[in-house]
């Protein structure tokens, strides 16, 4: 056993007193991220301002064989910043510069605990943006979007956190300092960026992140298009992509969703069974054409009212009442479930049917807010824990919807992560082998998985002790575990 | 002669909270931990911690409900809310973290015991802000009084050696001060009479900015209305109100109440955020009192802030042109606890002339936050020094905005910078706008606090 | 090395002395019919490799591997083959694996913008089977024969990677055999999907190291409707970067923005490609043509020439011929003149010819060196390489004699992530059977 008070020494001399946390009711206000259902009370908290505070911190706990999660801005919903049990919460909120802004090469490096919003907001003056817009975007940090790979609305076009990391500068689990990848294109070597963005903190910790920048585009124009059938609006999106037009963001929302993110921040949508936003963005000429082309395939597919964003104010409360609305659930149901599941877009009508069967079988209302251009569904289990029963019920929900996407060919996360929520559902999705092959990677970066341990995957499992052959580990004799 | 703490420190009593009043469970269960509350927190911007975000102290709240001890811990961070509401606008879910602040600042305030130290310094602001007659008699030689009175009082109790960042604060918040303009007991409304208004003159305002209230007056008949301002009126309770003293403040809430009652007007006008957004409140604040509970919410019913009114009102008055570029500050009583935005920068922007400009981080507090500056010192000047580069980044002319407060922090923010800025409440411009007094007159080397010749 | 005989490079293409038993098992594995002795065409870097299988079905690939691991034979992979000469040779070569019979589609789910196919699949028969839908994997690599396996092993890309990105972009899925014969997949048919670790990035680039593609899935796009060109001859590196730079900050969305300087001593040339619909086009191209003319003489090709210019965008400056040293160059954009210069200096100190082309606005340059004996390209990447350290600019050799690649290190250096690198190698071929020596830091 770790003696705890010898290490808040050891992490006082590190980051100073007022960066160690470990008064009980402290605490416990880390105990929790985003998805407030996963509470564990971490043994202590750290906030380090520096890279080098970083590299000591974990080099503390891999002397002390401690575990430790890094932890943003705490607003994931899977679960991934839930603390480990007598372990290190490394909470990155201090570490928010903006070290470099190059628009020559169109790239920032920032820190981790940077806003993903404030990167925008730094470089707009100068007519360029960052991409991933997660609905979280004005307080989840870059820090957190390099672990769980956000997407956001315009993923669809411009691709995941992952296409726009260039490099990274990265502390190993044992505390060595790395850096993967750069700003220049190509890297030599195997693309260990790629493979570190979107392993939900588990194979180290971020502390600079070099981010391509885009420029702002000439034009953008959105319209929100309302439909009486969410089956309606998904036809509306077979027949933009079908007309090879690529869309910046096609976003549906049901019913119920409309009705949350109305009482939440009016953004006037219109009284329908689902509303369809739809931007398009890139040179006026082009996006000019397509949208004429959009408008009407919306017309097409049924729709009963075609609002044009005419302002950008206009645009903005557009957005306002779809970024909103998971938050903006809360007002219509005491509690809910958020679920990620992907499906290829055109099993939408299906699946969406098989959800609202799924529901009335047991009882429950789901709302339905989705990314409807790649398929990424969120549907929005409602639920009152102080009914009897009802969480139970809640839960099974979520589950077999997430089943339902894997039937269709998806992924039980499109955006969220894994994490320890969704990390007994892994197996559904990819075989033992398939899962032991990613632990090798887990083993090459923390092979005494002390670096978020207990998230992504379901069991257990220890590296090898040496490479090469493997030899069979103390604990797989007494069969505790399984080795790589 | 040192001052020990007493050996109430480092207490705790369990559980958190009594029954009279905790924070509401049904409200704190509307937070559903989405952290969009976090980039508006002014001590979650300046610390980067959970505990200091709204999000942690709703969280801290819940625990106490739970049974954990109410320790010191639990009350720093509760204390060092500024209570801007920053988070209630910025809250999709639509928390009431104002409710549940208020709850628990009660709580804190009867059951935590605090230190002789922060009693005494609490007493003094007490006994001093809210009263118009010892902030007037005060008033003559100002530095003086400072150094006869405040500082001999401080002195008595060993506080000087043992506060110093708090007496700092006070000693450069406190601005020097022009000639008294007193608002008559009624003013006329000059043309057709289109209403009839009380106006809270207040205890800071009336004191430091008394030409606000004369210019609020002035407006308000020239836009048609006849003004009352009665006198026997004090301290609307604000400040008691925003630091959890529910009973020094329901105090205040019945006298003012009364006050306006029998002057029988049809609106009451603020022209101090904090005071307006305290005043909307009474409702909320005697809802326990039998005798006042009904009373209380019509009289709530009937509060507006100057620029909400006048904008409700419309223009009758013409304008003169004043051609300045004006920074317009949002106080957060004002946008976020009222939530009125709009209407000030539609009053400034309807000057012919006047361009307006809009200044970065709008929503996060400038540190002033009624008398938070005064028991948070630190956190305060870090705000307030924040927002002063904010306002000079934008270049402008001059400053307005609707808080007697703000005015004071970013004068003594911007002092502390080496820098200085005109100011002016927004009802001064609009008065200067109405009287065609010409521009540089708002800004004639004169700062926040000091009145024209 | 148990089992394999075959050491580093031999010069006369002596093929591996394994004993048979092991050899008979990979053929069985592979199925006879699918297996012939290594010849001449099979060399790798002038290693001949024993057997070259080439396995039908994904199976048949993890019993080779399977039979390969348990004997310890080193495994080259090849697909068309087109890359083979990128990388040091190989350590030890028994097999050359090659996917060439993996070559069916499997699924173009059009609706859906996703297609999925075996990794011998040939970029150019995958297009073909996808124009009839109008679209297109977004991959324009310059090797014709090259299979989609071997584009991602390579991380090959081409001009178009400035819209479209390169295939670590475009792959959402692969499933591949590792050394030991397992099976694995990540990723998977949707283009979202965050669950699990990304093998797919991990793989993309890895030269065959950590094991064998033999499915991979791709996010698909429009086929542009229209495309238009416009052209600046440019006299200095600074002219170039000064054009490329302000393309860059314009709001134009070009697919590729290519060099091409056949001699530092005549003007070079930058083409501007623009594709899309077609009033978009014409706008676009015009507005590149203004812009470039601020940097040079400057036109929009007409109709006629279009056709044959876009196909010949991107190309090599060099074909396969062992005396032309083919290097890539890779650097931050805006350091596109300091490249420039670096290159033909180094050149210039060593004798040698140099012809560049390039993707001028992602900081891609291909250059080939013509000229010297195999000391002086030698020298050449040495010296090269010292010029552009400072930049943190990367120069990876491509095409080059045994002796030069015996010289100096193909890939150069892979800075402090390479004990990271070779960490990862371990974990998945402990035993070092899949390209032994090619990769960088001598995994």
């Amino acid at each position: 056993m770790v003696d705890r008070d010898r290490l808040i020494r050891r992490m006082r001399q590190i980051v100073g007193d007022a960066g160690v946390i470990h008064e009980r009711n402290q605490l416990r206000t880390y105990e929790t991220d985003g998805l407030a259902a996963f509470r564990v009370i971490p043994a202590l908290v750290v906030l380090p301002e520096t890279a080098e505070q970083v590299q000591a911190v974990v080099r503390a706990c891999h002397q002390a064989k401690v575990p430790f999660v890094a932890r943003g801005s705490g607003t994931g919903l899977s679960g991934g910043a839930l603390p480990a049990a007598d372990g290190v919460l490394v909470v990155l909120s201090r570490m928010r510069a903006i070290v470099e802004v190059d628009y020559d090469n169109q790239r920032a490096v920032v820190e981790p605990g940077v806003i993903n919003l404030h990167v925008t907001e730094e470089v707009a003056p100068h007519g360029y943006y960052y991409a991933p817009d997660p609905s979280s975007q004005l307080v989840c940090s870059i820090g957190g979007n390099v672990a769980e790979n956000s997407g956001g609305a315009h993923c669809l076009k411009y691709g995941f956190t992952t296409n726009h990391v260039t490099g990274l500068e990265v502390v190993l689990p044992d505390g060595e300092l790395v850096h993967l990848g750069g700003k220049g294109p190509d890297p030599v070597g195997y693309d260990l960026a790629g493979a570190f963005v979107g392993s939900e903190g588990t194979l180290g910790i971020a502390t600079k992140v070099t981010l391509r920048l885009l420029r702002k585009p000439e034009a953008v124009r959105t319209l929100l298009a309302a439909y009486d059938s969410t089956d309606a609006a998904g036809e509306a999106v077979s027949k933009i992509i079908a007309a090879g037009i690529v869309p910046a963001a096609v976003e549906m929302m049901d019913a119920l969703a409309i009705e949350a993110a109305e009482a939440a921040v009016h953004p006037n949508y219109p009284d329908a069974d689902a509303v369809l936003i739809v931007e398009l963005d890139g040179p006026e000429a082009e996006v000019s054409h397509q949208f004429a082309e959009v408008e009407r395939l919306c017309q097409e597919a049924g729709s009963s009212t075609i609002q044009i964003a005419q302002s950008e104010a206009e645009r903005a409360l557009f957005w306002k009442g779809r970024k909103s609305a998971f938050a903006a659930v809360g007002r219509i149901s005491p509690d809910y479930y958020v679920q990620d599941g992907v499906i290829p877009r055109t099993a939408l009508s299906a699946v969406l049917r098989r959800i609202s069967e799924m529901a009335a079988e047991r009882g429950l209302r789901v709302a339905n807010v989705f990314h409807a251009g790649d398929g990424n569904l969120h549907p929005l289990v409602l639920y009152d824990a102080d009914v009897e029963g009802e969480e139970e019920r809640a839960e099974e929900l979520s589950a077999e919807i997430l089943f339902a996407c894997l039937d269709h060919g998806g992924s039980i996360t499109g955006e969220h992560g894994v994490g320890a929520d969704k990390k007994q559902y892994l197996p559904r999705q990819f075989s033992a082998d398939d899962l032991d092959v990613m632990q090798l990677l887990r083993c090459a970066f923390d092979p005494d998985g002390r670096c978020n341990p207990g998230k992504v995957f379901p069991t257990p499992r220890l590296c090898g002790e040496v490479p090469g052959k493997r030899r069979v580990h103390p604990v797989e004799a007494a069969g505790l575990a399984e080795v790589f | 002669m040192a001052v020990t703490d007493g050996p109430e420190l480092g207490t705790q009593v369990p559980p958190a909270f009594d029954r009279h009043h905790p924070p509401d469970k049904a409200l704190i269960d509307d937070c559903v931990h989405c952290g969009f509350c976090l980039p508006t927190c002014p001590t979650y911007v300046l610390w980067g911690e959970e505990m200091d975000s709204p999000r942690g102290r709703i969280y801290l709240m819940d625990i106490g409900l739970a049974g954990e001890p109410m320790n010191d811990e639990m009350v720093r961070h509760f204390d060092q809310c500024l209570g801007c509401m920053a988070c209630v606008t910025a809250c999709p879910s639509g928390v009431q973290y104002d409710k549940l602040i208020e709850a628990t600042r009660q709580q804190v305030e009867r059951r935590h015991p605090r230190t002789r130290r922060e009693r005494a310094f609490r007493a003094l602001v007490f006994s001093l802000f809210p009263k118009p007659r010892r902030l007037r008699l005060a008033r003559a030689p100002l530095r003086a009084y400072q150094r006869a009175r405040v500082s001999a009082l401080l002195r008595r109790t060993g506080l000087d050696r043992r506060l110093p960042a708090q007496l700092g604060a006070l000693e450069a918040l406190l601005p020097d001060l022009g000639p008294m303009e007193k608002v008559p007991e009624l003013t006329p409304a000059s043309g057709q009479r289109r209403a009839r208004v009380g106006l809270l003159v207040g205890c800071v305002q009336a004191v430091f900015f008394p030409q606000v209230n004369a210019a609020t007056a002035r407006v308000l008949a020239a836009e048609g209305c006849e003004v009352a301002a009665p006198p026997e009126q004090g301290c609307c309770g604000a400040l008691s109100l925003h630091s959890g003293r529910e009973k020094e403040a329901s105090r205040y809430a019945r006298r003012t109440i009364a006050v306006f009652e029998a002057a029988g007007v049809d609106t009451v006008v603020v022209n101090a955020a904090g005071c307006g957004s305290s005043m909307k409140e009474y409702g909320h604040l005697l809802r326990d009192d039998p005798k006042w509970a009904e009373r209380a919410a019509r009289f709530s019913a009937k509060v507006r802030d100057a620029t909400e009114f006048l904008a409700e009102l419309g223009p009758a008055a013409e304008r003169q042109p004043l051609p300045l570029t004006v920074a317009y500050h949002d106080a957060c009583h004002l946008a976020h606890a009222q939530g009125i935005r709009q209407p000030p920068r539609q009053l400034l922007g309807a000057v012919p002339g006047l361009e307006l400009r809009e200044i970065e981080e709008a929503e996060i507090c400038c540190g002033s936050a009624g008398v938070y500056n005064l028991f948070e010192p630190e956190p305060a000047a870090e705000l307030g020094e924040r927002k002063a580069r904010n306002l000079l980044a934008t270049g402008a002319d001059l400053l307005a905005t609707a808080n007697p407060g703000c005015l004071l922090q970013l004068r003594a923010s911007l002092a502390r910078l080496g820098e200085r800025l005109p100011m002016a409440h927004v009802m001064e411009v609009i008065d200067a706008a109405i009287r065609g007094a010409p521009a540089g007159e708002l800004l004639d080397g004169r700062p926040a606090g000091k009145t024209r010749a | 090395m148990a089992g394999a005989a075959s050491q580093g490079p031999a010069s006369e293409g002596s093929g591996s002395a394994v004993a048979t038993e092991p050899l008979d098992a990979v053929r069985r594995a592979a199925g006879a019919e699918h297996t012939r002795p290594g010849g001449p065409a099979d060399e790798v870097d002038g290693v001949r490799p024993a057997l070259v299988p080439e396995p039908d079905t994904v199976d048949r690939v993890r019993e080779v591997m399977r039979a390969a691991h348990q004997a310890g034979l080193h495994v080259v992979v090849r697909g068309g083959g087109t890359k083979l000469g990128w990388g040091a040779p190989p350590a030890g070569l028994d097999l050359v694996l090659s996917t060439a019979r993996l070559d069916q589609v499997l699924e173009h789910a059009a609706g859906d913008l996703v297609v999925r196919a075996q990794a011998g699949v040939r970029l150019a028969d995958l297009q073909r089977e996808l124009a009839p839908a109008s679209q297109m994997l977004a991959l324009d690599p310059p090797e014709p024969d090259a299979t989609l396996g071997g584009i991602v092993a390579a991380g090959a890309s081409g001009p178009r990677r400035l819209r479209y990105g390169t295939a670590r972009d475009l792959l959402i899925g692969v499933t591949v055999v590792l050394a030991d014969g397992t099976l694995a997949h990540s990723g998977g048919k949707v283009v979202k999907n965050v669950a699990g670790y990304d093998l797919g990035k991990l793989f993309t680039g890895s030269f065959g190291t950590l094991g064998v593609l033999v499915e991979v899935i791709f996010r698909l796009h429009p086929l542009p409707a229209a495309a238009g060109l416009a052209v600046v001859e440019v006299a200095t590196p600074d002219q170039a970067g000064a054009a490329v730079r302000a393309l860059s900050a314009s709001s134009l969305v070009p697919s590729a923005v290519e060099l091409d300087w056949p001699d530092p001593a005549v003007p070079g040339t930058l083409s501007v490609l623009v594709e899309g619909v077609a009033p978009g086009v014409e706008a676009q191209t015009g507005t590149a043509a203004r812009l470039l003319a601020e940097h040079g003489q400057a036109r929009v090709l007409d109709p006629g020439e279009l056709d044959a210019a876009v196909a010949a965008l991107g190309a090599l400056p060099w074909t396969p011929d062992p005396d032309v040293l083919g290097v890539k160059l890779a650097s931050v954009p805006a350091d596109l003149p300091a490249a420039l210069t670096a290159l033909w200096e180094a050149a210039g100190a060593h004798d040698l010819d140099a012809r560049v082309r390039g993707h001028a606005a992602t900081g891609v340059l291909w250059a080939a060196l013509r000229g010297g004996d195999a000391a002086r390209k030698a020298a050449f990447v040495t010296d090269a390489r010292d010029r552009l350290a400072l930049g943190g600019a990367s120069l990876v050799v491509h095409q080059a004699a045994p002796e030069v690649k015996e010289a100096v290190e193909v890939w150069g250096p892979a800075g402090d992530a390479a004990g990271l690198m070779r960490r990862v190698k371990r974990q998945f071929d402990p035993e070092g059977v899949l390209s032994p020596g090619r990769f960088v830091g001598g995994i």
